[in-house]
Formats: structure tokens, C-alpha cells, sequence
């Protein structure tokens, strides 16, 4: 879809397929104004906007953003950090210090992989038999992802979330995502349903992405029971195509029109916009 | 003591306090034995000397994988093992065991296997709250998971598929017995139950390697006819057996051990445990 409203506006738009390409660590790719980087490897997006921003190439979205959105502890310490609300959050690195900090924090509580898409290996704990098992798994499942353990109370949200679009700063487009399920991604099966933006979902999400570094992100609010809204995830490479038909917003070409807007600041780019700002 | 000279093997990898305990009690009776390290093994599968040099080889490997293939092949080159590669099989794995139990009629708690995240969690919710997951392979307790609701068994069901692997990738679903916080492990060595003791621990789990406390356990026929029932299901040899004590007031066996620990026995009975089980062994050679 981003590809079709490329050509839609007669923009000469390439594919460079992480695939195939091959990155040197002091130079760039030739020939481009912008780079929107749509990959779904978390890890991928992250070097190639790590080094092609590095070599002045201008990113959407910057290597900052995707960095801090792509991890949920770094989501949540810059999101507390600007005082977006968000849920109580908890780090722990091993088992036993995980198991006494999810007693502490009370049942139930979510565990959540650090990185990680599309509602995997989210944990929802409700008793401390459960606890201790997963607690177990994740150990022997070891390596980097598994050895330190996110704790967030769990919301007990009203059958629903809140997902809205930020490009450039504005709030383009939010859908509740409907489902049975604690797990609402439209990927697991949640349903999409436009959501009016109101003015505090509009400043939530503004603050959200401002506080991972703008960009083209994607926000998901949660509905507490006391009515407050609470901010638990930002999305750097966000899907949509579930949001365009409940929303009537046309997201591609409204993230396409950013990326050109950004394109056009060159050469005397922005430093808010562009990753040059990374080499200080 | 037997007069005649007896040529045994222990094969073994990591030397807890039970082998140090055999190799004592073997010199003590006069026994030569030689120390086979599996981890220096390296087994010939088309010559056989082992086959001149011993009687028996008595396999005290904590390595299941290991002493699974060693005894696979000492037992194919017909050297005696205790125990045989068989029962080290069924004992190894719960689904062959609670199989092996079942078709001997010895009771055990219902179990379903499932072979898809799917159907597990569909057997799960069929059998009803809680159930106990374990690992088709493994012990003390590692990665049982005892699941209390859906949520639960959504979130271990996934943990298990991205672990991965043939033994992550079958399910053995059981009901929970909700024991009297404690279980009773008996001893068999061949047609004899040496002893029984209880396992007390606050915790589901209670495997003495995890805290629970041995206590001795009076050996009541009932204990004592499905202890042996139980080991002649695997195939015997010298086996422990966990039983549980339904709230119903029945006696169900969970599992059977082909390479018993009993340090934590020895607190609790005041049998030569490790003398015991050379006595049966010089009786096999």
C-alpha cells in the first residue's frame, strides 16, 4: 500500500530488500533523499537505520526511534521519563528476584519478552504456581530475549485497547482493537473499530511518540478501570491495513506524505527529523 | 560375600554421595569393579571386548541420553545391565511409563498426551483445572508446570513450542492429584521393597532434590504390592517408586526412577540402601 501511494504521487520509490542488501560500515547507499524502513525484523531495521543514518542518509524512522520502541524496557523508561503515564513496570534479572518482585507487585501481573511483535510469548500471571513455571521456561529458554524479566500490572482493560497512528507529531488515525482475549493485536484475531480521537487520546499519543522520537509510530493506549488511559506500547514499523476501512484514514499516503515532507527538508535537514543528530 | 569372582563394571558420569556410598560398599564384600566414566566411553558398536572383560555393568549415569545408548549397546552386545536398556527406556520417558502402568493395571492419574499446542490446550480444558504439565523426559522436577486456568496453559503451551525440540514438542497432560502436601517414594530391588518414605514440602513439587524433607513411611501391603507392581510394569531391576496419596483416600503411582538417588532416604530409614542393591546386583552376575 505504501508502494502504491508512492507511484499515486509520482514518486520514484525503490525497494531496498534487507534481504539482499549488504551495509559497509562507512558508507551509505547511494541515491536516496529518505529511507522509511518497513522491515519486520526488529533487529535488521535497527542496524540498517543504525548505519545508514550514521552515514547521513536520512532515516523514517530514525535509529533512536525504532532503538526505544523496539524494546519495551527503553518504551517505558522514556515514556516515564516525560511523564507519560503508563502501567507500573518492574525489571528483574533472574527468577528468584523476578518471582519476589511479582509477589510484591500482586496478582496478576504480564510478562513480556523486551522485544518481540504481535502479542508472542506475552505471559498473563494470575497465581504464583503460574509464576514459578514460566519463570522456569524462560530460563531454560535462556539467551539474551529470556534472561531479563519485564513485570507489568496487568489492566484489566474493558475487552479492548486503543491504537492510534502518530506521523510527524500528529495523531492521523486510532481504532479500539475488540477481543475476547487479554491479547487485542489484530494480529491474534483482535477486531478493529474506529475510535473517535479525542483530545486526550490525541495528547497521549503526541506525548508517546515525542517521548520515543517522533517518527511514524503507532501507539497503544489502554482504558483502566478508574478510567485513566495509560500508554503500554510504541510501535516503530507499524502494520495498518486492518485500520484504513474502520477509520476511512488513508494512512499510507498520509505516512508517504511525511516521508517526503522529511525528504524535502534536505539538504538543510532537520535535526529532529533525520538521524545525523546520532553522531552527536 | 560371594566366593566367586565377579567382574563388574559401574558405568557413571558425576560421582554423587549414592556412588560413593556403592563403591564402598562393593570393596567392603571383596568386589572388583572398574570405575567406566562415560565420559570418556567411546563404544565400539562392531567389536566387543567388554563382552570378555564383565559379567554385568551396572549403570549409575545421570545422563539419561547417555546411558539410554550405552545400555542399548552393551545390552545388544548381551552384556548384562542393570538396569536393562528397557526399563531404563520406559523409566526415562512418563509417556512409556504410564503406559507400561496402564497395560499392567497398576493405577495411575489420568493422563492425555497431545502432540500439537492446539489439541493440548484442548485436552487441557477437556480434563479441567488444575493440570499438571510435564516434560516427557526429565527429573527433579524440572519444568512441571502445574496450570491453574486458561491463561496459564495459553502462556506455558507457547513457552514449550518456542523451546522447541522433540521433547518440548509432546505434551503429557495430567490431572493433579492435590496430595496430602506430601508424596511416598519406595525403594524395589528386585522382588523386594527395601523401604518407603514420605516426601513433606509446602510445595506441589516434592522432589527431596528441591526441599522436600524425606520422613520415614510405614510399608503397608498396599504400598508394598504396587511398589512391586509397579517395577514389574518397567520391567523391574532397582527402581524407586513415587506414589501419591489421592484426597479419595487411593493410592496412584506417578512415576518410576531408573537411577534412584537416596541420600535423602538414608535421613529417614536405617537400611544399607547401597549394600542392599550391591547384594541384588552380585546376585544377577
Amino acid at each position: 500500500m505504501i508502494f502504491q501511494a508512492l507511484r499515486e504521487r509520482g514518486v520514484e520509490g525503490e525497494r531496498v530488500d534487507v534481504n539482499t542488501i549488504t551495509l559497509g560500515l562507512s558508507e551509505g547507499i547511494n541515491g536516496y533523499d529518505v529511507v522509511l524502513v518497513r522491515c519486520l525484523s526488529h533487529l535488521r531495521a535497527l542496524y540498517a537505520s543504525k548505519l545508514l543514518g550514521d552515514n547521513g542518509q536520512c532515516m523514517v524512522n530514525t535509529y533512536e526511534v525504532i532503538a526505544t520502541s523496539g524494546d519495551k524496557l527503553l518504551t517505558s523508561l522514556a515514556l516515564v521519563k516525560r511523564g507519560v503515564p503508563t502501567p507500573r513496570t518492574k525489571v528483574a534479572f533472574t527468577t528468584q528476584s523476578a518471582l519476589q518482585s511479582i509477589e510484591q507487585m500482586g496478582y496478576p501481573v504480564v510478562l513480556k519478552p523486551l522485544n518481540g511483535s504481535w502479542g508472542r510469548l506475552l505471559a498473563k500471571i494470575n497465581d504464583r504456581d503460574a509464576a514459578e513455571t514460566i519463570l522456569e521456561h524462560k530460563h531454560t529458554l535462556g539467551g539474551y530475549r529470556h534472561s531479563v524479566f519485564y513485570i507489568q500490572e496487568y489492566i484489566d482493560k474493558p475487552g479492548r485497547d486503543i491504537r492510534s497512528f502518530v506521523v510527524g507529531g500528529e495523531v492521523i488515525a486510532a481504532i479500539y482493537r475488540h477481543a475476547p482475549h487479554w491479547i487485542t493485536n489484530t494480529a491474534r484475531g483482535g477486531e478493529a473499530v474506529a475510535c473517535p480521537i479525542t483530545p486526550q487520546i490525541e495528547h497521549l499519543s503526541r506525548a508517546a511518540a515525542e517521548a520515543v522520537g517522533g517518527g511514524v509510530v503507532a501507539i497503544d493506549i489502554l482504558e483502566a478501570p478508574d478510567g485513566r488511559l495509560l500508554v503500554s506500547e510504541v510501535n516503530h514499523t507499524p502494520e495498518f491495513r486492518n485500520s484504513i476501512a474502520p477509520t476511512g484514514v488513508d494512512i499510507a499516503g498520509r505516512i508517504v506524505d511525511y516521508v517526503l515532507e522529511v525528504a524535502a527538508m534536505e539538504p538543510g535537514r532537520s535535526r529532529h527529523e533525520c538521524s545525523a543528530e546520532q553522531s552527536d | 560375600m560371594l566366593s566367586r569372582t565377579v567382574r563388574l563394571g559401574v558405568l557413571c558420569s558425576r560421582i554423587r554421595l549414592e556412588e560413593k556410598l556403592i563403591f564402598r560398599a562393593l570393596e567392603e564384600r571383596g568386589v572388583e569393579y572398574d570405575r567406566l566414566d562415560e565420559r570418556r566411553l567411546a563404544l565400539q558398536l562392531q567389536a566387543n571386548g567388554l563382552v570378555e572383560k564383565y559379567d554385568l555393568i551396572w549403570c549409575r549415569s545421570i545422563s539419561h541420553s547417555r546411558a539410554l545408548y550405552a545400555l542399548s549397546i552393551l545390552n545388544g552386545w548381551g552384556i548384562k545391565t542393570v538396569n536393562s536398556y528397557q526399563v531404563v527406556q520406559t523409566c526415562g520417558d512418563k509417556v512409556l511409563t504410564t503406559t507400561a502402568l496402564i497395560q499392567h493395571g497398576v493405577p495411575t492419574p489420568r493422563t492425555v498426551v497431545a502432540l500439537s499446542v492446539e489439541a493440548a490446550l484442548q485436552a487441557i480444558e477437556e480434563m479441567g483445572y488444575p493440570v499438571v504439565l510435564k516434560p516427557a523426559m526429565g527429573s527433579w522436577g524440572r519444568l512441571l508446570s502445574k496450570v491453574n486456568d486458561r491463561e496459564t496453559a495459553e502462556a506455558v503451551l507457547k513457552h514449550k513450542a518456542t523451546l522447541g525440540g522433540p521433547m518440548h514438542s509432546v505434551f503429557y497432560i495430567q490431572e493433579y492429584v492435590d496430595k496430602p502436601s506430601r508424596d511416598i517414594r519406595t525403594l524395589v530391588i528386585g522382588e523386594e521393597v527395601v523401604y518407603a518414605m514420605y516426601r513433606r514440602s509446602a510445595h506441589w513439587i516434592t522432589n527431596t532434590a528441591r526441599g522436600g524433607e524425606a520422613l520415614l513411611c510405614p510399608l503397608s501391603p498396599e504400598i508394598r504390592d504396587l511398589s512391586l507392581a509397579a517395577a514389574q510394569a518397567v520391567g523391574g531391576g532397582i527402581l524407586a517408586v513415587d506414589l501419591m496419596e489421592t484426597d479419595d483416600g487411593r493410592l496412584v503411582v506417578g512415576e518410576v526412577n531408573h537411577t534412584p538417588e537416596f541420600h535423602g532416604a538414608m535421613q529417614a530409614v536405617d537400611v544399607d540402601i547401597a549394600g542392599k542393591m550391591v547384594d541384588y546386583m552380585l546376585q544377577q552376575a
